[in-house]
């Protein structure tokens, strides 16, 4: 345990970090997922088809291999990518592939007929949205967007492979610098020490997402949770 | 720099014995994951008093953890206490124990949907337990999990790719290994993408094909 103690301001640097990264990836990731996801509800074919297309690419490539591909082709291209903004890049492209489905669905989930009542009523399609649409969808999407986050937070852990020095980057760090002064291997022990806190923190989120499904009701439509 | 079909030609061999490595070590786990899938939603299910809630934490742990750190842990980790598997063995252990965690939620999440009503009707009937989990709730659970446990194995397949970070020479690391050398990042990332697209498109067209074959009997 004495590594943690002794390297703790090391680790907190890397914890604000990845706490940095899914904060930005989720702020872009809401962007994307919120405008793409209501086009996909409205009626024409070619722009449902365009991000139905965007949202299955990016789900069936591994990760992985998104986040490879902008940092390493980016560059030939001539464009010049910090591991930063590539991780940013990679993961808002998956996560908001991920939202996109949560809040279309989320939409779809309120009834036709509340639509049809305030056409009815005469409110414009605006205030439809604002007073009745997102507010009874909100009820499906926060439980599952939540997840999302809890998924994003796991995801930025990708960050180690392309040189961001966040939480899991640290843990490699202090277990490479401690190998090679010699003595014990400390891997079990800062590795241990990585896992509980990512559980730490996605646990928390994991709670939250429950105690808001628990909160908002259950909709009868429960939204897909994203895979990683 | 433009686009250079002839180089994916020339390593077409060395992208296909990658392949190979992942759908070899992607079929194991998978088939790993379900045993374990079946026996923690087993466990789950009889509430054994302490495994129970041992499988429970063993879920939350995984769910909850990302999987690259768990990879490493078993990798870099578990050799630091004496505990060293091979290459191959540790990719498979973390994608089944990963992959088997939400097998296990997947199982469970079928088997809460059989109603309380179908037990006491079997009971009515004289089935005895066995024979009410055979005949009723097994078959019913299962349809109900599939289309969960499917993607699952498709989610596995994807994560293999992870595997590429302690170097298992499986398609992800092929395209690294070459990149790292010819620097076509480009054509191999294009390559391996087009790959891995191919082989999730499959598997979901086989999985979609299942889920219909077992709606068939509830089809009027």
């Amino acid at each position: 345990m004495e590594f943690v103690i002794e390297n703790w301001g090391f680790i907190s640097k890397g914890l604000l970090m990845t706490l940095k990264l899914a904060l930005v990836i989720l702020l872009f990731t809401t962007l994307i997922s919120v405008v793409l996801g209501t086009l996909a509800t409205l009626q024409s074919r070619p722009l449902r088809w365009l991000i139905h297309a965007y949202v299955e690419l990016f789900r069936s490539i591994p990760l992985i291999v998104n986040v490879f591909f902008i940092f390493f082709g980016a560059p030939l291209l001539g464009v010049d990518l910090s591991p930063f903004a590539a991780v940013t890049l990679g993961l808002t492209l998956w996560g908001s592939a991920n939202g996109i489905e949560i809040v279309r669905g989320g939409l779809l989930s309120v009834a036709r007929h509340q639509w049809k009542s305030a056409w009815a009523l005469g409110l414009r399609t605006w205030h439809i949205y604002v007073y009745i649409i997102v507010p009874q969808s909100l009820k499906a999407i926060l439980p599952a967007y939540t997840g999302l986050l809890t998924l994003l937070v796991q995801a930025t852990s990708l960050g180690a492979l392309v040189g961001v020095g966040e939480f899991l980057k640290v843990g490699q760090i202090i277990v490479e610098r401690s190998t090679m002064m010699g003595g014990e291997n400390p891997a079990f022990t800062v590795y241990s020490v990585v896992l509980l806190i990512y559980f730490v923190i996605c646990s928390a989120l994991t709670w939250f997402s429950r105690y808001l499904e628990r909160r908002l009701g259950r909709t009868s439509t429960r939204l897909s949770q994203p895979l990683p | 720099m433009s686009f250079d079909f002839d180089y994916l030609l020339v390593q077409w061999p060395a992208l296909l014995d990658g392949l190979w490595m992942t759908l070899q070590v992607s079929a194991l786990s998978i088939v790993l994951s379900l045993l374990i899938g079946v026996l923690g939603a087993g466990i789950r299910l009889f509430k054994l008093p302490l495994m129970s809630q041992l499988v429970a934490l063993y879920v939350e742990l995984i769910r909850n953890t990302p999987i690259l750190v768990q990879l490493f842990f078993i990798f870099y980790g578990l050799p630091a206490v004496g505990l060293k598997l091979s290459l191959y063995w540790s990719g498979v252990l973390c994608l089944s124990l990963w992959a088997g965690a939400y097998q296990i939620e997947n199982l469970r999440g079928g088997l809460a949907t059989i109603d309380k009503g179908l037990c006491e009707a079997s009971m009515a009937l004289n089935l005895q337990s066995r024979q009410f989990f055979r005949l009723i709730a097994i078959p019913i659970a299962f349809r109900i999990s599939l289309p969960a446990m499917l993607n699952t194995a498709i989610s596995l397949l994807k994560n293999s790719a992870y595997l590429q970070t302690i170097g298992l020479a499986e398609l992800t690391f092929v395209a690294v290994d070459r990149i790292a050398t010819d620097f076509r990042a480009i054509e191999m990332f294009a390559a391996i993408c087009v790959i891995y697209l191919a082989l999730v498109a499959v598997l979901a067209l086989l999985a979609g094909r299942l889920e219909a074959r077992l709606q068939r009997p509830f089809q009027l």
